[in-house]
């Protein structure tokens, strides 16, 4: 299904927005049991290969305008070793311009060290996102996850001690065998750190991962009746304890959200590089090949093949800037957005959207439309009716 | 050969009493078939009908008897439909034999069909041999067996035969009873060529097939018959017996029992209990009881899926075939989309149609509530008959509205009287009469309109007597009800697959469950839903559909945004194959759902 990307780009909108980096780490000490993103055991061949290979598709692919957000996920980013991180770093730097306001590293609590950090801290970065999970053992374990509550804790404490300017950790609920109370445990211990963001994720079943075979056998249980329960008490939570939720999974204290995710939610673009990472760039959303060795041979022979290619017409990027604007908490502004994509079925859209109003799923706010709390725990459901209405098809 | 040594009969009894057994028994003596042949039952074929202990299609059988006066009787052995659905083929197939063996099962006793067919046996005026069946059996109760006869059925105790067809025991006292006391073929006097049809089957290679029994005169190939009911003609192909493979002969003379191939190719222009003659020299009179089968029972069926409907189709065309019974015709429904309006016999008839089109036809079907035919008077107008009650007049209109009852014989233990009359009485049943069977057993004689029983009647019989209940019926007239039409709809919108007319009484009851059933098996929507039960435009019932509380996913970053974009796009396709009221989007099979139970 794959095909080669167009190498000349025209911009998909007549003023360009922000422009994201998204550099895709793809190496895992072990596979988490809810994993199913790529990754791969981290070898030293594998990592010289896959650092010859992002400097081959920076070189192939070369952004039109300064990058200013630049986010690093996985797999385990943090896992390469320190002189590692500071090629890829200064891989980044080179690519990136002057322009760069924000720079995330996802790392593992259990290989968060001193070195790394200091490393990531000298290439510039300005942002470590954590993925704690959870502070119980017993779910840690459940889960699959390779570190303690230790281990976070005392990662946690490097982090700070490197003075990054914005910390965030993942948490998870909705767990096999987690109780409510477990879990406000979880978001209160959280909280007592003071990270400048949190992100919560009810945990959910992907095919092709190990708790998606314990969930077919029977032997782990879902309870969706608990979950609208949980994602509600979280919000209320967290809100009051100082973080504001802007983003269904997202909250943070003031000045902290995160700027590569945003321009994302708002339909910006963003470049991905490395195996399986996405890119939405000069009229093409698509993919990467997931599979390190294939990626490389394909830069190597200065080809960018990409699979679940969309093409991005101002129709689509309306629907999209709509489905996942809502998600966020300030909602969208559909006058700026009409400005933005003239063309799209706005009279389609504006039924819908009443109908959301007047069901107490939405509200007006200024010259915002946003979801009501009760509304946003239907996000996908909005999402949907907006799709049929747009895009009747 | 002679016609006084022919005799024709056949063997009636409730279901599992051992008719099968005792026919391949009798087969077995006679040498008609040997005994590896019997592995697969001779007479009791379709699997269906086998699970069910059932017989559906009659398939009658010739052996030759040598009797104890040294003389070679043609013996034809008839089998009747076991089931109250079949009562008029039972009774043509009765009709064309001259005596009976009424089965009963030496440890269950007389029960429901029992009574029944021996009515109908005595109706046709044939010659009854009781034979107490199953003897071998510890549990036997042959005292009990021979009171019942006497009591219950009125037939003398002595006559009664002791026999077990799964031990060979009494097999010859049976034979020779059926040489010495059935009667030899009657009417073979009368001048002309008749011949009672009592069945047909369709072969794809010679059409439709009759089976007849001559009464009188001859038919052989070359004839040119005429179905005095019908007033077709046709020419005779080829006529035969059954061996009980179907073996050709020259000609079928008085008494005989057999098949005729003609020139005829659609089983339906062959009528059950028509009179076959000959053009040249006609009868004057059709042989007695001949009257149209019609449907009692009528419902919608679909396709589950709508692509089957062609297949469905097709399936429907050939059960016809072999079942003039069955009628249908094609309809749509808002709910349902294309399907079929299909009549039944009854209840029985109407399972296992829909059960040999998913199984033989491997289609899968859901049908509406079953409806019976109404008949509807307006003013200054003539009488209509509606069997949908989509098609029911407005309500202003209709001075009365009539609906058929049943007589039922409901066997029952005594100490389920109370509950079973409550059940007749829920049901708007009336007992007229109580009959004491024995010791434990009572037999309640009631009128029920035909409507009441067609939904749960037998299963809570069942269910309140721990299956020791039973029951038959035969139609009984129309009588006059206080009858509504009731529409269910949703956001305002009647549902047509479950409109139904129903007694003004029950109407909020039967509105309130449907409603809550809807309630609860439409997934929940994300905008508020009514679903409303109506007779004459007023609300009798309401619930709501349930509010979604949660549809959300959590984790939704720029590499997720296509595959979620993917997800919605599926989910929105998905809801195009659902049916859309307003806007309400309700899974097809969710009407389903409600349907089956
Ligand atoms: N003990 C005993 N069982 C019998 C006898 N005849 C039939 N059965 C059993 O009774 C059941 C029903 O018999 P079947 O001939 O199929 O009954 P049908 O429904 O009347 O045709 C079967 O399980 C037979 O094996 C018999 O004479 N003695
Ligand atoms: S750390 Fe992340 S990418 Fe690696 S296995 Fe766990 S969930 Fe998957």
């Amino acid at each position: 299904m794959s095909e080669m990307l167009p190498m000349s780009s025209a911009p998909a909108e007549p003023v360009p927005g922000p422009l994201g980096l998204y550099v895709h780490v793809p190496f895992c000490a072990t596979t988490c049991d809810f994993c199913a993103f790529y990754q791969t055991r981290p070898t030293a061949e594998g990592i010289a290969r896959y650092l010859e290979g992002i400097a081959a598709e920076m070189r192939l692919f070369p952004p039109d305008r300064p990058v200013t957000t630049v986010f690093w996920g996985g797999g385990t980013p943090g896992l390469l070793a320190p002189s590692a991180l500071r090629r890829l770093g200064e891989l980044v730097r080179a690519y990136v311009g002057d322009q760069l306001v924000e720079w995330t590293v996802e790392m593992a609590p259990a290989s968060v060290t001193r070195a790394r950090l200091e490393a990531l801290r000298d290439v510039g970065v300005t942002r470590i996102s954590m993925g704690a999970q959870s502070f119980s053992p017993e779910l840690l374990a459940a889960l699959g996850r390779q570190h303690t509550r230790e281990q976070v804790l005392r990662a946690y404490d490097r982090v700070r001690a490197a003075e990054f300017p914005s910390v965030n950790l993942d948490l998870m609920f909705a767990l096999p065998g987690q109780t409510e109370a477990e879990w406000m445990s979880d978001l209160d211990q959280a909280v007592a750190l003071a990270p400048d963001h949190l992100s919560t994720y009810c945990l959910t079943f992907e095919e092709d991962t190990k708790l998606w075979v314990k969930l077919s056998e029977g032997r782990v249980k879902l309870d969706p009746e608990n979950e609208d329960r949980l994602y509600e008490r979280t919000w209320e939570h967290l809100t009051a304890a100082g973080y504001p939720q802007y983003e269904v999974a997202n909250f943070a204290r003031p000045g902290h959200p995160c700027l590569h995710n945003l321009n994302t939610w708002h339909m910006h673009e963003w470049i991905g590089l490395g195996p399986a990472a996405a890119s939405q760039y000069a009229g093409l959303r698509a993919a990467n090949t997931a599979d390190l060795n294939q990626w490389f041979e394909n830069v190597g022979q200065g080809r960018r093949v990409t699979e679940d290619r969309v093409e991005l017409t101002p129709e689509l990027l309306a629907q999209d800037a709509l489905i996942f604007g809502l998600r966020l908490t300030a909602g969208v502004n559909p006058v700026a957005l009409a400005r933005r994509f003239p063309s799209a079925q706005w009279d389609r859209a504006r039924g819908v959207l009443a109908d959301l109003e007047a069901e107490g799923w939405a509200e007006k706010s200024g010259p915002l439309f946003r979801l009501t709390t009760a509304g946003r725990l239907l996000a996908d459901a909005v999402g949907e009716a907006i799709l049929t209405a747009m895009d009747p098809g | 050969m002679d016609v006084s040594l022919t005799r024709n009969f056949c063997i009636i009894a409730h279901v599992d009493h051992g008719k099968t057994t005792l026919s391949d028994r009798l087969l077995e003596y006679t040498s008609t078939v040997s005994e590896r042949m019997l592995t697969d039952q001779h007479l009791d074929a379709m699997d269906l009908e086998r699970e069910r202990g059932i017989t559906i299609k009659s398939h009658p059988v010739t052996m030759v008897y040598r009797a104890k006066d040294g003389h070679d009787y043609c013996l034809n052995l008839m089998d009747t439909p076991g089931h109250v659905d079949f009562s008029y083929e039972v009774s043509r197939s009765l009709a064309a034999c001259e005596g009976a063996l009424l089965l009963i099962d030496a440890a269950q006793g007389v029960e429901a069909q029992t009574v029944a067919n021996a009515h109908l046996a005595f109706a046709q005026d044939l010659k009854v041999i009781p034979v107490i069946n199953k003897i071998d059996l510890p549990s036997a109760d042959l005292e009990l067996c021979t009171k019942q006869l006497e009591d219950i059925l009125m037939i003398p105790a002595e006559e009664a035969i002791l026999a077990s067809g799964k031990s060979g025991i009494g097999i010859e006292d049976i034979l020779e009873a059926v040489v010495k006391q059935i009667p030899p073929p009657r009417w073979h006097n009368y001048p002309r060529t008749r011949a009672l049809i009592f069945d047909s089957i369709y072969d794809p290679y010679r059409g439709a097939i009759a089976y007849a029994r001559v009464f009188s005169g001859q038919l052989k190939v070359g004839d040119n018959m005429l179905f005095m009911g019908a007033g077709q003609k046709t020419e005779i192909k080829e006529v035969g017996i059954f061996t009980p493979k179907m073996a050709k002969k020259a000609v079928l003379s008085a008494g005989d029992v057999g098949y005729i191939v003609s020139t005829i190719k659609d089983p339906a222009d062959i009528n059950t209990g028509d009179t076959l003659t000959l053009t040249r020299e006609p009868a004057a009179d059709m042989l007695p009881g001949y009257k149209e089968v019609r449907p009692m029972v009528f419902c919608g069926l679909y396709p589950l899926e709508s692509s089957d409907y062609e297949k469905l189709k097709s399936a429907l065309g050939r059960l016809r075939l072999n079942d003039a019974a069955f009628v249908y015709q094609s309809e749509s429904s808002l709910a349902l989309g294309f399907g079929f309006r299909c009549g039944f016999l009854g209840l029985l008839h109407m399972e296992i149609i829909q059960e040999r089109i998913r199984r033989e036809h491997d289609v899968e079907i859901i049908s509406t509530y079953p409806s019976v035919i109404y008949q509807v008077f307006k003013h200054g107008q003539e009488m209509i008959e509606v069997d949908n009650p989509v098609n029911l007049p407005e309500p202003g209109s209709i001075t009365e509205i009539r609906e058929p009852t049943i007589k039922a014989a409901i066997h029952i233990p005594n100490t389920s009287m109370g509950d079973i009359m409550s059940l007749v009485m829920e049901k708007r049943g009336t007992i007229e009469q109580t009959d004491t069977l024995d010791a434990t057993r009572v037999m309640l004689t009631c009128v029920l309109p035909l409507n009441e029983i067609l939904i749960d009647f037998n299963d809570r019989l069942k269910s309140i007597t721990r299956g020791y209940g039973s029951m038959d019926y035969e139609l009984g007239e129309y009588q006059p009800g206080n009858l509504v039409k009731m529409d269910i709809m949703i956001n305002g919108e009647p549902v047509d697959a479950f409109s139904s007319i129903v007694h003004r009484d029950k109407a909020p009851g039967k509105g309130r469950d449907l409603c809550e059933k809807l309630a609860e098996i439409i997934p929940p929507q994300m905008f508020k839903v009514a679903i409303q039960a109506a007779v004459d435009g007023n609300i009798i019932a309401r619930d709501n559909v349930r509010v979604m509380r949660k549809d959300v996913t959590a984790k939704c970053y720029g590499g997720d945004i296509t595959r979620k974009r993917k997800l919605l796009d599926k989910q929105k396709e998905g809801k195009k194959k659902m049916k859309q009221i307003g806007r309400v989007s309700i899974p097809p099979d969710a009407f389903i759902q409600v349907l089956k139970n």
